[in-house]
């Protein structure tokens, strides 16, 4: 329900990354949002058929607090010349990485 | 819809709230006017909600010090209509004070102090309780107590003076001619080693690097030698004849907290950070002079818009204010000073200079790349900690703006030794560069000659990555063979204990003394077959250690085989410095590896070449603040399973219902109690021995230095002993709070009176710093 996703939003140390080129890493996803705190892991999303990254990841840290901060100081900021968008993401299920590709 | 008649009194409160804080806001009418309108508002409220409009403004008194005397102001002119209600305000004034010192807000309860010295200005508070107050807390500096504790209280009296200063002198010269003596007095005979500690430069040329407490009383003094003018603080009560006519409080009695050993934390000393004077920027308006007051409010007013934009997180419009906040162009404040560490993380900064950018594209740019021209040329007196800082903000600031750099200015350093600063920032920043985008970019991004420095590709060393030729040792073959048995193994799946017996055959060797299964052989084949083949990615990487966890603690056995484990990881990933810091990182939250081994590892020969690397520092500090997290953490639950406990002894005592008794089964008892005692015991006893090793074998490697300097009569004073050296009073400043905790046992145990001097001064520094 909304009220239940809500309150997982804000409990949350995940990011929806948004905006991505398709060339960006997780290396280079790792080493920008590390800059805000340990990270837990970072998943790529993938093209559904191609399996290939396809412009967005998540991002989940260890603390809460770090992931606060990559919105306000890494959202609207560039890497490989596209403007990153993040987004609070209730927390990465497997699967959610297929993008419509 | 219909409006709502009448306001619920949380809509009021809410109202009220919202209507004191927007308050010297941009607005269409005047400040006067607004404040008078204010005052007019609160005065009908106050009958009905005088405790909240007062609690609102005690909040903003040091929450908004930017707007400190508009709210004076307010205040006065409040006091002026209800003369009860500025009674109440300063008691509830004092009460607050009290508070945020005994709890460490030390910030918060300095601008209270400049608060309350303003009401003066307001008359609302009269001069001579004003200079009681002020003689309570210079009395400090008399008490028998730590240093950082009397500069506090010295520091909240002269930053208070710019706004009271003349108010005070006009009718009590002779008192205030007392108290600057009695400052005066304490100034002289501190001790300022720290100062060697802190500095940003290490030399005073261009820029002096000035004593913070030191800086501000010459400031001061300066200003009241000329007669109190300054022109940076606004002073709305000008404006209101009718605060002349105000009746008067004497400020309520005042007791300085005391120091309470281990729960007071006061802030430490700093140095002055320079850059810029006024011979910098010949046109537009000057830069006041260093000991100026001018220069102080200015660099106060940016502290406080650079908190606001963390509080505020609308970044656009804390970046308008900053930018508007200029009144001198050049004047610019970079994000070096390395006591600012713990409050704002690296990347604010970074944010903020882009989002300036973005508003300013004709000024901001070019101040930055002024700057950071200034900030390259005196890299080889500049402290390895701002380097560090220099060298994140700089790659990331490059990677929001297509890594354009006029490289060729700062060629100079293809002609350095390469040891020597310069060349190394650049190389750091060009590897940094690369971790954000990748290793063709970067080579094209810079000039041909420049690809020195260019870090080599990412790319992983594979030790068996040969075909065996005739002239191979018999030990080359075996190990060839069994990583090639190794690898077609994990390809087909094979379960970790199988792994496990074909690693035994691999290598039959006698069992070790300890009873440890580590055989450096043996892990070596397992642990570089096993990075080969999970080379893709990090996901790939931590998937296979993940898998194999238990092979790989079983093969990197015990304190030996935990540092052959980061040895070897390091030969496979030698060209990966960024692979090297998120395995460290992901092999100690697997407990494949502790923290003391990443210390051991970090100091031996395996890292001998790399030891001056920003990565490596890194990974040093990432693992002792996971350390100090992970004793944190046990500390937390030991107090919540303490506080649960108490809750049921109690409970038993006063009742003995059914609910009680069954409450009890669950309660933690003496037994769980104690378990999470020796956890505790435990991580402490870790979080000592981590930082035992750290400084013991900065000890051994720098004595090491000194002694073969000598002997060979060479300079000691190199450029990897000015890094060493200032890494080893980096694990001091960054981790000072936990680091206190082992002072005497370091003093006992290492850093002992027979110790070389040059190593020995950096402790007595850090005594300075800490107390």
């Amino acid at each position: 329900s909304r009220i239940q996703q809500e309150k997982l939003l804000q409990q949350s140390s995940t990011l929806y990354v948004g905006n991505l080129s398709y060339y960006t890493t997780e290396e280079q996803i790792y080493e920008l949002f590390s800059k805000c705190g340990d990270l837990k892991r970072v998943v790529m999303g993938l093209d559904k058929f191609k399996r290939t990254p396809c412009g967005f990841c998540f991002v989940e840290y260890v603390e809460r607090l770090s992931a606060v901060n990559a919105v306000r100081y890494i959202n609207g900021t560039r890497l490989d010349d596209r403007v990153v968008r993040t987004d609070w993401d209730a927390g990465f299920k497997e699967g959610r990485q297929f993008g419509r590709g | 819809k219909r409006r709502k008649v009448t306001e619920s009194s949380e809509e009021i409160e809410r109202r009220l709230e919202s209507l004191i804080c927007r308050v010297g806001e941009k607005s269409s009418s005047s400040l006067e006017s607004n404040l008078e309108g204010l005052a007019t508002v609160l005065e009908a409220d106050l009958p009905n909600f005088k405790s909240q409009i007062l609690q609102i403004l005690v909040l903003c008194s040091y929450q908004l010090p930017e707007k400190c005397s508009i709210y004076t102001t307010l205040v006065g002119l409040l006091n002026v209509r209800n003369y009860n209600c500025g009674g109440e305000f300063v008691e509830m004034m004092l009460r607050e004070l009290k508070r945020l010192i005994s709890t460490n807000q030390f910030d918060y309860a300095r601008y209270m102090v400049q608060f309350l010295s303003d009401l003066v200005n307001c008359n609302l508070v009269t001069p001579t309780s004003l200079i009681s107050l002020y003689n309570i807390f210079i009395s400090v500096t008399r008490q028998d107590s730590l240093q950082s504790r009397k500069d506090w209280y010295v520091y909240a009296v002269l930053s208070s003076l710019p706004w009271a200063g003349s108010a005070l002198s006009e009718k009590h010269s002779v008192e205030v001619a007392t108290l600057f003596d009695n400052i005066r007095k304490y100034i002289v005979r501190r001790d300022k080693s720290h100062q060697e500690f802190l500095r940003v430069w290490s030399t005073d040329d261009p820029h002096p690097q000035e004593e913070y407490l030191d800086c501000l009383f010459a400031q001061v003094c300066k200003l009241r030698e000329d007669g109190w003018i300054e022109d940076v603080i606004i002073r709305p009560y000008r404006a209101f004849p009718v605060l002349a006519n105000a009746l008067q409080h004497d400020l309520p009695d005042f007791v300085v907290p005391p120091y309470i050993a281990e729960a007071s934390l006061y802030p430490i000393p700093q140095v002055i950070f320079r850059m810029f004077d006024y011979t910098d920027c010949p046109e537009g308006p000057l830069i006041p002079g260093n000991h100026a007051i001018e220069r102080w409010l200015i660099e106060e007013q940016l502290r406080n818009t650079v908190r606001h934009f963390k509080e505020l997180i609308k970044k656009r419009r804390c970046a308008d204010q900053t930018s508007s906040g200029f009144s001198w162009p050049r004047e610019k404040r970079f994000p070096l000073n390395h006591n600012d560490f713990p409050v704002y993380p690296m990347v604010m900064y970074t944010a903020v200079f882009i989002e300036l950018c973005k508003l300013q594209p004709s000024m901001i740019p070019q101040v930055l790349a002024i700057a950071s021209d200034m900030l390259y040329e005196r890299l080889d007196t500049m402290n390895i900690t701002c380097t560090d800082r220099f060298v994140n903000w700089f790659s990331q600031h490059l990677s929001n703006f297509q890594f354009r750099w006029s490289w060729d200015d700062w060629s100079d350093c293809l002609s350095c030794d390469p040891a020597s600063p310069k060349p190394k920032f650049i190389k750091e920043v060009l590897e940094k560069s690369m971790r954000l985008s990748y290793h063709k970019r970067i080579c094209d991004a810079v000039p041909q000659d420049f690809a020195a420095l260019v870090p080599v590709e990412p790319k992983i060393e594979f030790k068996y990555d040969f075909k065996l030729g005739p002239d191979h040792s018999q030990e080359e073959r075996a190990a060839y063979n069994a990583s090639q048995r190794v690898i077609t193994a994990i390809k087909t799946k094979c379960k970790e204990d199988e792994l496990i017996i074909m690693l035994e055959d691999i290598h039959q060797e006698e069992s070790n003394i300890d009873g440890s299964t580590f055989s450096l052989p043996r892990l070596e084949v397992f642990l570089q077959s096993l990075l080969f083949l999970a080379q893709k990615s990090f996901s790939h990487s931590f998937s296979a250690i993940f898998k194999f966890h238990k092979v790989l603690k079983w093969a990197g056995d015990g304190e030996e085989g935990k540092v052959a484990i980061l040895g070897i990881t390091k030969d496979v990933w030698k060209n990966h410095p960024q692979m090297m810091g998120v395995l460290v990182d992901k092999m100690i939250r697997m407990q494949v590896v502790d923290c003391a081994s990443v210390a051991k590892w970090i100091f031996s020969p395996n890292m001998a070449d790399d030891f001056t690397r920003l990565y490596v520092w890194e990974i040093m500090h990432s693992t002792i603040r996971k350390m100090n997290k992970h004793v944190i953490k046990i500390e937390a639950e030991l107090g919540e399973m303490r506080s649960k406990a108490q809750v049921s002894e109690k409970k038993s005592e006063d009742e003995e219902d059914d609910l009680m008794n069954t409450y009890n089964i669950f309660a933690p008892n003496q037994d769980d109690l104690q378990r999470m005692q020796d956890q505790l015991e435990t991580a402490n006893g870790e979080q000592k021995k981590l930082f035992l090793i750290i400084f013991q074998r900065f000890i051994m490697i720098l004595s090491d230095h000194l002694v073969r300097c000598d002997a060979g009569h060479t300079n000691f004073n190199t450029p990897w002993y000015r890094n060493a050296i200032q890494r080893l009073q980096e694990i001091f400043l960054l981790h000072k709070d936990t680091v206190k905790k082992y002072m005497s046992t370091m003093e006992n145990l290492l850093f002992t009176m027979d110790l070389d001097t040059r190593i020995l001064s950096v402790f007595k520094q850090f005594l300075s710093v800490a107390n």
